[in-house]
């Protein structure tokens, strides 16, 4: 394969005196083939061209999780990601840190914000056997696609929901969550799912799927926070606005096949939350956008009962095969 | 002046491992280490860990298979404790919540791997290490133990007596120069990878604990011992696991053969490290490779097993060789990737240098002599880990804390601010490193020759003296990674050095240590540790000896090595 010309566009980040991040654009170019990975590239220009180029970076095999960066405007890991496969029609790829995060030089963010967030689940298993356990074969095929999570923070980084609030716990973390709650050797499970019920926990999720498209080790975090919702449901856990959401929800399209959209907001948040939300139902009704408050069933709402039938038939996979090792 | 029983630098398996025996003995312990835990080199780790928990496996059994391995160098009663030590020490890490594939019935899945007489080898899918290292992470957080992330240790700092006082740390985030002083320190910072150009390691494997050791008066034993992995992949050395073989890979060469019939009628590609490497080597020299490589050969075991047994890896040959593991052979070669050798300890991981403990890869041992098996170096990190933990938490309790000399900050602070003010004699780290890491393949690689080892101690002089010419881009004080790699430059120039002494001095072929001019293993003379101390005055590594500790059975007699 023959070498291509392309240009770096990096985003270089210094602090300034006063504490703030000077931002700058700065272009390196170089000769390389289309699956050059952008690693191997940003350590050519550090090492030929400008040593304070500063990146972390350290496995060059997309295990230790450190050089997730944004790439092509979608974060990615440098040391698996193809410059053939980021850069633009006239060769450009443009490089910048993660977002939804602080940075602190170049491409290196500040990891401790989002390693807290991962802290606040309790990462760990809680009152676990103290003998060693035999699992069934098939006890980790809940978790195994979390397990594979390597922390890197792309999924944070790309987060829809992290960009408008701050406070949101973040996939990875929920992920990490559900690596616990689907373990047969977890004792702790109903306390995590209350915990998760919280706000800004798993009822915060947009489900944009953002974070399954931006995983670079495939954990689908939005599949777990899923999970984790249906789970909480069966526990009773149906508390707050979103479970309240899910449910109405639940229950229009089953009933008529539709959403009624006038009456989820008092279902979801109540009559005192409807009157606070009536200045932007007074611009939607201006806009014509505020549907009709009169309930209406859908044509094939027979069909629809069949697919309810199915459903209920073979529900979701959401809860381990393996028999409990420690009984809640 | 900041002050803790136990500092641990270093938290991969091992360095984790060890805090939590710390921790758990109710002293005070620190980790200081220059990257996120979880961005350990441990995570690498694909294929598993070995450990006789089958009943019809034997623990004698495995440290047979190990003694021999090695070559018959490696410290019989480490081996011992080891392998005695290893079933409990997998069933810990099960009950800890590291999700260990299973077989049907419910216990831990083994699969087998090199060199070993039993499938005893523990895994999870093709991420063994990386589960490990989460798991290990996951009880760190849990007994909140105090971690100095992304700061590095820039000296070890002894008192007039010769003992250990603490260490100088460096944090890479801010630029601060700062004293930890411990009545112990343990090293776990891991193996030395970028002394060789091609390597399967991380660019963090600098070996800086084994630099450190050395200059603080520890010696390092064996560091002429390099395993070279026969299956890094051909472009990046990037690791292939050997699991790839234990399913039942094949290696193959231009013409299609199986070549290992050649070299290993018995075990095949599951013959130890240092039989297929040479076998690989040789059937490129002759001519039978294409483009300097070999190829491992998956087709046959399926879609299904490669993707449910080794997923992580058919991902890594498409994402870094462009190869599709199911439709074709991956191109390897063999690539520098473990070192046996390391700073010299007893079986608990103590080294000669009072307050001084080493466990993992960055410690000689020594259980795996002249040659790892497979397996065994996720095993050492989690035993010795453990072992040496609890018994640096017991040597503290009768250590009071030693006098630290504020001198030792500002040395550190000098050098480093030499290294930043220094004008542009056109001498770039990165070249430098280049150089030095490809005379390390081209002269201390599978195969070595009198000529190629001395040529590599002749180059020694103009690098250390090049080293004091470099000059760095970034003048910050924070975030500054030209500076921090320079510094492991450093580390890394030492270790090349006491790696190619070694080999020169030892004159005859033995594990990974290959020699074209003296191809037999020779244990009249021979069967000894090398010791490699720094002489500061003449300002270059000196080498000594000692003997192997036996245990004197029969079994580990030395015999003709066959696979």
């Amino acid at each position: 394969m023959s070498a291509k010309h392309y240009t770096f566009r990096i985003q270089r980040n210094r602090k300034g005196p006063d504490g703030r991040i000077a931002s700058r654009w700065v272009d390196y170019p170089v000769s390389a083939t289309e699956t050059t990975t952008i690693l191997t590239l940003l350590e050519e220009i550090k090492g030929d061209q400008d040593g304070s180029l500063t990146f972390r970076q350290s496995c060059r095999s997309a295990i230790c999780g450190s050089c997730a960066m944004k790439i092509g405007g979608r974060t990615r890991l440098a040391c698996k990601t193809h410059v053939g496969s980021v850069a633009n029609a006239d060769g450009v790829v443009v490089v910048a840190p993660q977002a939804n995060q602080p940075v602190l030089k170049d491409l290196a963010i500040d990891i401790g914000p989002f390693f807290e967030r991962i802290h606040k689940i309790q990462p760990h298993l809680e009152d676990g056997p103290d003998t060693d356990a035999v699992l069934e074969q098939s006890a980790y095929d809940q978790v195994n696609h979390v397990t594979q999570c390597i922390m890197c923070g792309s999924c944070y980084s790309d987060c829809v929901m992290a960009e408008v609030t701050p406070e949101f716990i973040g996939p990875a973390a929920l992920a990490k969550a559900f690596r616990f709650v689907s373990d047969p050797r977890e004792g702790q499970k109903r306390r995590r799912l209350e915990q998760l019920s919280h706000p800004h926990m798993m009822w915060s999720c947009a489900r944009c799927a953002m974070c399954v498209e931006s995983c670079p080790k495939d954990v689908k975090p939005m599949e777990a926070i899923v999970k984790l919702r249906t789970r909480g449901l069966a526990k009773g856990l149906d508390a707050g606005p979103g479970p309240k959401h899910a449910l109405a929800f639940h229950q229009d399209i089953q009933q008529t096949g539709n959403l009624n959209e006038f009456t989820l907001m008092m279902r979801t948040v109540g009559i005192l939350g409807t009157l606070e939300e009536l200045g932007t139902a007074f611009h939607l009704m201006k806009k014509w956008k505020i549907p009709s408050p009169l309930p209406h069933k859908s044509a094939g709402l027979a069909e629809l009962a069949k697919i309810y039938e199915i459903l209920e038939e073979h529900p979701l996979d959401v809860e381990t095969k393996a028999k409990e090792v420690v009984p809640e | 002046m900041q002050s803790h029983d136990l500092i641990i630098v270093g938290a991969g398996l091992a360095g984790m491992r060890a805090a939590l025996e710390g921790v758990k003995a109710g002293i005070d312990v620190a980790i200081v280490t220059k990257i996120h835990p979880l961005r350990s080199h441990s995570c690498a780790a694909q294929g598993g860990i070995n450990a006789a928990i089958n009943p019809q496996d034997s623990r004698d059994s495995h440290a047979f298979d190990t003694v021999k391995g090695a070559d018959y160098i490696g410290d019989e009663d480490a081996i011992e404790l080891m392998c005695h030590e290893a079933p409990e020490a997998i069933l810990e890490m099960d009950r800890m919540g590291t999700p260990f594939s299973r077989i049907e019935g419910g216990l831990i899945a083994q699969r087998a791997f090199g060199g070993a007489s039993f499938n005893r080898t523990c895994y999870a899918a093709d991420r063994t290490g990386q589960v490990l290292l989460h798991t290990l992470w996951e009880q760190l957080v849990k007994a909140q133990v105090k971690v100095y992330e992304e700061c590095s240790v820039m000296r070890l700092v002894t008192d007039r007596e010769q003992a250990i006082a603490g260490v100088v740390a460096y944090d890479i985030k801010t630029g601060a120069v700062f004293a930890l002083r411990a009545k112990a320190v343990l090293m776990a910072t891991g193996g030395y990878g970028r002394v060789f150009l091609s390597n399967t390691n991380a660019t963090t494997n600098t070996g800086d604990g084994m630099a450190l050791a050395l200059r603080a008066g520890a010696p390092l034993a064996d560091m002429e011992f390099v395993q070279f992995h026969p299956t890094g992949l051909r472009t990046s050395g990037v690791l292939v696991t050997e699991g790839a073989r234990g399913e039942g890979g094949y290696l193959i060469n231009a013409l299609g053969e199986r070549f290992m019939s050649r070299y290993a009628p018995n075990k095949l590609e599951l013959a130890s490290r240092d039989v297929v490497s040479r076998a690989e080597q040789t059937e490129i020299i002759e001519g039978r490779g294409i483009n300097g490589a070999v190829f491992l050969d998956l087709r046959h075991l399926g879609a299904d097993k490669i993707l449910e047994r080794l997923p992580q890896i058919r991902q890594l040959s498409l994402d870094l060789e462009g190869v599709d593991a199911i439709h074709a052979p991956i191109p390897i070669r063999p690539t520098a990737h473990y070192s046996m050798g390391g700073i010299r300890t007893d079986k608990y991981g103590a080294s000669p240098l009072h307050g001084l403990f080493a466990a993992g890869e960055a410690a000689c041992v020594s259980v795996h002599g002249a040659n790892r098996l497979g397996g065994n170096s996720l095993l050492d990190t989690i035993v010795f880990g453990r072992i040496t933990g609890s018994h640096c938490a017991r040597f503290v309790k009768g250590e009071k804390l030693r006098d630290f000399a504020a001198s030792e900050v500002a040395a550190v602070k000098g050098n480093l601010d030499t290294l930043k003010s220094r004008p542009d004699q056109g001498v770039r780290p990165i070249a430098l490193h280049h150089r030095m890491a490809a005379a390390m393949n081209l002269h201390c690689g599978v195969f070595r020759t009198v000529e190629g080892m001395r040529e590599g101690v002749s180059e020694l002089p103009g690098l250390r003296e090049d080293y004091q010419k470099i000059h760095l881009d970034d003048h910050a004080d924070d975030f500054n990674i030209d500076l921090l790699r320079a510094v492991e430059l450093g580390h890394l120039i030492d270790l090349a050095e006491c790696i190619v002494r070694g080999a020169l001095a030892r004159e005859e072929s033995r594990g990974a240590h290959s020699r074209i001019d003296f191809p037999e293993r020779d244990d009249a003379v021979w069967r000894k540790h090398t010791l490699s101390h720094w002489d500061g005055a003449k300002g270059e590594v000196i080498l000594s000896h000692e003997p192997v500790r036996t245990l004197g059975r029969a079994e580990y007699a030395p015999k003709v090595r066959t696979y």
